[in-house]
């Protein structure tokens, strides 16, 4: 609206003397009001998704934005927020800090907006999360798995850095234990752990290890790899040596399945486990057919194993969105419900979007409501209260659920 | 000593990579004395030629007798792409201050990696490789070492790179033009010699060899994306600083020895500042140290002064 | 060396020039006497038409659908017509006296053309996003033909025997006066572009800027005020600072452009920094972004985040201090194969250099090596500055003007870039800047001449990554966290994009040039994906047409034209006169 302010200013001084200045007005009623399926002076509050949408990570970011757009797009059809219209305002971040944090104050800048789903990066969020949190804008994100973003920089003595910030995701201490356990049962008592030195990666092994450890495992070698190389022979050959049962691996497929497939050309024969970051249908594609036996574990319930993800890959699906889901669809439909349950409450007596920010923050700590990955309510650091991790093996060029556990 | 033995087998691996495209970094520097920084792209972009030649003709095939027609692909885009790059953008600043050409190059660079990404069909993220009989599959063991397949081609195709660039250099009178050239190009010019041609010509060597190594390391890592030049250009040029950049030889022989010791880095710098997160780093240490006290490399340069 | 392709290459560019010289010629009416009427016929449409309806549809570039009430990309062209009556006017008619100064035909040449790209790109928008030609309205059709009848009567004009604009004599309050309207056109059109939110717009508004900046540079008034820039010195920094200061009170509180600013204040400094090593001492610095990294981690890691990993938390002052001197330290170790290595391979030591600091950073966790920078996870959770009770993570309002915690940083940066500036200039003009620039020159002549060559180049290592440091504590807590993927090799090829787009060696240039690298993105994000591609190619097409940048000194212009006699004879002129005029 600056710019209409300056603009008018300008206009003033530029046509000063037309006096048919006065006619028509511009800019009052124009761009806001929507096609218009709900009645004619509906009010309009904005869920923003915040997402990589261009670049490496768009087709995560994609989804996760179609995601929200159908949680939004369901609850305007069903008039769950009656005498409200809301709408998806998506800003891209490309994955990186900076860009994040200018999309973010775009974000919080625009009065509509009450909500915000987003980063799917953990370091992106790091510099989200205050912004959004001076503007008292929920902000719950769909897939940081970094724990110190909910429980602050000291796991023994865990303080919740921002009241804003929530996730639907667990983190990686669930993943790594759940890992750890997992190869434990499965007699596997030695591994060497890899990492690609990234925040997911590198956490991700530390709990790992530290769950490993604890349950009585060895780890008989721990490497990283640098993510912008492709070739790994040389930490595979250092590590072949020691002869884990195992690698348990830090980091995304881009990585991770080549790696495999270097590891077993390279003489090493024993499967490799991962994080959600490798569970993707590329990963086997990269890793080629050598990757049979390779594990995985991911966040959640399979998708399409429950009625209501099954309901909702089916209203996805409808909806004819040009990206598909993708990793994170189920966890950002949940996220986006989340904010609208709360919405529920908060919007009720709100005279507008902006004075409702407060009073949605509140009430999505309160939310408790059966989602597609299970029930969405969070505890008192923001993280979700369902730590259901599901382990997946490649067979056949597939992967394949092989066991789920809640780890709460 | 396994482990000795087994880190040199990669280090060679890894430093005829290198060689095979430092190669080229030494060929234009030591005629136009231009660090050519877009040639990692060259390289990247005749792993692309190969791959995609591979999935117009052949898509499905893995019979051996695809891999020289890939390489062929390869070397065709590769030459092309350099050539180009020569013509339109480094010729009009061959009497341009220094900074000029650089800039240029770290232009095109950036110009032809997102080229690469945006144009060529799923390259946003890393491709898969096509695997081809005999060349990949399972490692050749031999006395407890582990050999790559891809690894016999990428070490063989130096070789056989090497002899013919040898014999292109000293035997034939274009690569007697070349050698003129780069001793003194006005001389030559005077002699009769077509320094553009010449000048051309050794971009396109330098692209020919660049598109082998893509192929290679193709094979070897199984996958291929638009950011694979950057590092391996950054390496090689490393290693032909290394062996004395404008000798040819000394590429080679520049590229094997910082292969070998980044293997060697990987496995026996013990204690923390050690393995594998910090190799890069002792390489570009290297390279500092080699820049600084011996600038013209270790079989010496051809151009000592011009640096 | 002197092959024949370079001289072909130079004299291919003379053939151009007298192609068009010859094209121009042939133009059917060129020089007939109806020119200057149809140029004012063009402006009487191309103003009409934009009191008119351009399209059917209202949410296409703002809202075009009213009559008589322009919209902003309709009151651009309003703007245009009127600078080319000024030109036109100026050719014939009552400002004659001022023609006899400019190259006037040319000005209403470029006006023209650059009026027809921008109706023609209007055009096709309007016709794509609403679909169909049939959405174009009679108003923009009518200026259009005025844009045509515009370019056409530029074209048919012929320009008249004019003076050298550099040999003007002025008064002095015409010349102040000229800074201060300019300084708040700069302050008006800044403030209007950051709010144009669609990204076709604001792509139309560039294109406005550039025809009206083209048609002043064709007529000669840049070079003028180039001039005037240069004797009024004060008038102009003093200017530019307060256009600076005041701008944040033109954003209504709103962090969203503010925060967009801020990135490129720092930037801007950081890019200052390396102006120095590169612009001034000709160092081809390509790991500069180490600087203003290393400034970061000091300022992240003295912080009082819980996740720094030093006791020791002095404040904010000593912790610029102690980061300026940090970065200075690795300054002068980079600097230090200076003794050795010039050229290309400097060059590619500051690569490694900056390559080694990213990996160290990165690894520094404790499990490879001592813990300090917590590896790839930074630090996060930086809290905002606080000096004395002045906290800068809170809004404050100034005036009623509320200012947000961008603007309080924004503020800050400003004064740290005046610092920069001010040491920047100060150095240029000095002793030392005359030395640095004769090694730029020529260093074994540098040195025969006694100037102490290694040390100077040291010096400005030193010196840039001081400054850079600098910036680099304020970004710490500006971010909020530190982390070493923001320190990549691109973003120091952006660094000395910057520079180079903008112009070497000169502190306007490095400013524009940071401007445009960080602003740019931020307002097309309708090309996202397309943007590195762009910059790449804007690098070669720079190199190849430009080299010496948007901005350049005109030291610097000669010596990538050094082929062009008549430029330093002109300049030579001048300076003789001024000389005269001294004496």
């Amino acid at each position: 609206m600056a710019q209409r302010s300056v603009m008018t200013m300008g206009a003033s001084l530029l046509v000063a003397s037309i006096a048919l200045a006065g006619c028509g007005s511009r800019g009052d009623n124009s761009g806001d009001t929507n096609s218009g399926d709900t009645g004619g002076n509906a009010k309009v509050a904005k869920i923003g998704v915040i997402a990589p949408l261009s670049g490496d990570l768009s087709a995560l970011g994609k989804g996760i934005q179609h995601s929200v757009e159908l949680a939004v797009k369901q609850a305007n059809d069903n008039k769950t927020i009656p005498g409200w219209t809301l709408e998806v305002e998506a800003v891209d971040d490309e994955g990186k800090a900076d860009v994040g944090k200018n999309g973010a104050t775009k974000l919080a800048g625009d009065d509509k907006v009450v909500g915000v789903v987003g980063n799917l990066n953990s370091s992106v969020s790091q510099q989200t999360q205050p912004v959004f949190s001076a503007a008292n804008i929920v902000q719950i994100s769909p897939a940081n798995t970094g724990p110190s973003l909910t429980r602050g920089a000291d796991p023994s003595a865990p303080a919740r850095p921002y009241k804003t910030y929530f996730r639907t995701c667990t983190t990686d201490i669930a993943q790594g234990g759940f890992a750890a356990q997992f190869l434990i049962d499965q007699g596997i008592k030695t591994v060497a752990t890899i990492h690609d030195k990234k925040t997911y990666g590198q956490g991700l092994v530390k709990y790992f290890t530290d769950a490993y450890k604890a349950a009585g495992g060895k780890v008989v070698a721990a490497e990283t790899i640098n993510p912008d190389e492709s070739n790994y022979a040389p930490v595979v050959s250092k590590v072949a040596p020691s002869k884990p049962g195992a690698v348990y691996y830090g980091g995304e497929y881009p990585q991770g399945g080549p790696l495999s497939k270097q590891m077993k050309a390279g003489g090493l024969n024993v499967p490799l486990m991962g994080g959600d970051g490798i569970f993707d249908p590329k990963f086997i594609e990269l890793a080629g057919s050598t990757s049979n036996g390779d594990l995985a574990t991911s966040v959640g319930e399979p998708t399409e194993n429950s009625e209501a993800g099954k309901k909702f890959l089916a209203d996805y699906e409808t909806a004819k969105y040009s990206e598909p889901s993708a990793a994170y669809g189920g966890y950002s439909y949940d996220a986006a419900n989340a904010i609208i349950e709360a919405l529920k409450v908060s919007l009720k007596d709100a005279k507008d979007a902006k004075s409702a920010r407060q009073p949605t923050v509140d009430a999505v700590g309160k939310v408790s409501f059966d989602g597609v990955t299970g029930k969405v309510s969070f505890d008192e650091y923001g993280d979700t209260l369902v730590k259901v991790i599901t382990g997946y093996k490649v067979e056949g060029g597939k992967w394949v659920s092989v066991k789920s556990a809640n780890v709460s | 000593m396994t482990e000795f033995l087994q880190q040199i087998v990669n280090g060679l691996t890894l430093g005829s990579l290198y060689a095979l495209i430092a190669v080229g970094y030494t060929v234009v520097y030591g005629i136009v004395q231009l660090i050519n920084f877009a040639h990692g792209e060259v390289f990247m972009i005749g792993a692309f030629g190969a791959l995609a030649t591979w999935s117009v003709l052949f898509k499905g095939q893995t019979g051996l007798w695809v891999l020289p027609i890939m390489v062929i692909g390869a070397v065709i885009v590769s030459v092309v792409t350099a050539v180009v790059m020569e013509r339109i953008a480094y010729r009009p600043l061959r009497n341009a201050p220094r900074l000029a050409p650089l800039i240029t190059a770290i232009g095109i660079s950036v110009f032809l990696q997102e080229a690469v990404r945006l144009f060529y069909p799923g390259a946003k993220s890393k491709l898969s490789f096509p695997e081809i009989d005999v060349v990949t599959g399972a490692a050749l063991k031999i006395g407890g070492l582990n050999i790559q397949r891809a690894a016999v081609f990428t070490v063989g195709s130096l070789l056989l790179s090497a002899v013919l660039l040898w014999f292109f250099v000293n035997r034939t009178r274009m690569g007697q033009g070349m050698q003129a050239v780069s001793e003194d190009p006005d001389t030559a010019q005077l002699m009769g010699i077509n320094v553009n041609r010449i000048i051309v010509i050794a971009f396109a060597l330098g692209a020919a060899l660049a598109a082998v190594g893509g192929v290679a390391q193709g094979l070897l890592n199984s996958n291929i994306d638009f950011r694979m030049g950057f590092l391996a250009g950054l390496k090689a040029f490393t290693a032909a600083v290394l062996g004395g950049i404008g000798n040819i030889q000394g590429a080679i022989v520049g590229g094997l020895t910082l292969g070998i010791a980044e293997s060697m880095a990987t496995q026996f710098i013990p204690g923390q500042f050690g393995g594998s997160a910090w190799k890069d780093v002792w390489a570009f240490v290297l390279l500092i140290l080699v820049l600084v006290f011996r600038p013209q490399g270790l079989l010496g340069a051809r151009v000592v002064d011009r640096a | 060396m002197s092959t024949s392709t370079a001289d072909l290459a130079h004299d291919h560019s003379h053939d151009d020039e007298l192609v068009k010289v010859s094209l121009l010629d042939r133009m059917p009416g060129r020089g007939s006497s109806a020119a200057w009427p149809l140029g004012l016929a063009g402006v009487a449409l191309l103003v009409a038409g934009t009191f008119l309806s351009w399209s059917y549809t209202g949410d296409v570039l703002g809202d075009l659908s009213i009559n008589f009430y322009p919209g902003g990309v309709q009151i651009c062209m309003i703007a245009l017509g009127l600078v080319a009556l000024l030109f036109l006017l100026a050719h014939r008619g009552p400002l004659h006296r001022l023609g006899e100064w400019l190259d006037t035909a040319g000005a209403v040449r470029a006006l023209g053309l650059g009026a027809v790209i921008y109706m023609v790109i209007v055009v096709a928008v309007i016709s794509v996003q609403s679909g169909g030609l049939i959405n174009v309205n009679p108003g923009g059709w009518i200026s259009l033909l005025g844009a045509l009848v515009l370019a056409a009567s530029g074209l048919m004009l012929v320009s008249r025997q004019h003076r050298d604009p550099l040999f003007a004599k002025t008064s002095s309050w015409l010349e102040i006066l000229t800074i201060i309207v300019l300084m708040a056109l700069l302050l008006f059109g800044a403030a209007y572009a950051l709010g144009i939110g669609d990204g076709p717009s604001f792509s139309l508004f560039l294109i406005f800027v550039a025809t009206v900046a083209l048609g002043l540079t064709r007529a000669g008034v840049f070079t003028w005020v180039g001039l005037i820039a240069q004797k009024n010195r004060p008038v102009l920094m003093l200017g530019a600072f307060t256009v600076a200061f005041l701008f944040p009170f033109t954003q209504g509180g709103s962090d969203e452009n503010m925060s967009i600013a801020t990135q490129v204040l720092i930037f801007a400094a950081t890019a200052l920094g390396l102006n120095i090593v590169v612009g001034l001492a000709g160092l081809l610095d390509l790991g500069y972004i180490a600087f203003l990294g290393a400034g970061a981690y000091v300022g992240a890691t003295l912080s009082t985040s819980a996740f720094a990993t030093i006791g020791w938390k002095p404040p904010f002052i000593i912790v610029v201090v102690v980061g300026a001197l940090f970065s200075a330290c690795l300054g002068l170790i980079i600097g230090s194969p200076t003794l050795r290595v010039s050229g290309d391979y400097l060059a590619i030591v500051t690569l490694a250099f900056g390559e080694i600091f990213r990996f160290t950073m990165g690894n520094l966790d404790g499990n490879n090596g001592p813990d300090l920078t917590n590896g790839p996870n930074g630090i996060p959770a930086i809290p905002d500055l606080a000096i004395g009770s002045f906290d800068f993570g809170q809004p404050h309002t100034i005036l009623g003007i509320t200012l947000g915690r961008f603007a309080n940083y924004y503020f800050l940066l400003l004064v740290l870039a005046a610092f920069i500036i001010l040491v920047f200039s100060r150095l240029n003009d000095s002793r030392i800047g005359r030395g640095w620039v004769a090694i730029r020159e020529d260093e074994k002549a540098a040195e025969a001449m006694g100037v102490n060559v290694f040390g100077l180049k040291l010096f400005a290592f030193a010196g840039g990554a001081f400054l850079a440091g600098m910036a680099g504590t304020v970004k710490a807590h500006h971010d909020v966290s530190v982390t070493p993927d923001q320190y990549i090799f691109l973003e120091s090829a952006f660094l000395l994009a910057a520079i180079v787009l903008g112009g070497m060696g000169t502190v306007a240039g490095v400013l524009v040039g940071a401007t445009i690298l960080k602003l740019l993105p931020e307002k097309l994000r309708f090309i996202a994906d397309y943007r590195l591609m762009i910059f790449g190619l804007v690098l070669v097409l720079m190199m190849r047409y430009r080299p010496e940048g948007i901005i350049a000194s005109q030291r610097r212009k000669l010596e990538f034209h050094e082929e062009d006699e008549g430029l330093a004879e002109r300049l030579e002129e001048v300076h003789l006169e001024e000389a005269e005029a001294k004496a």
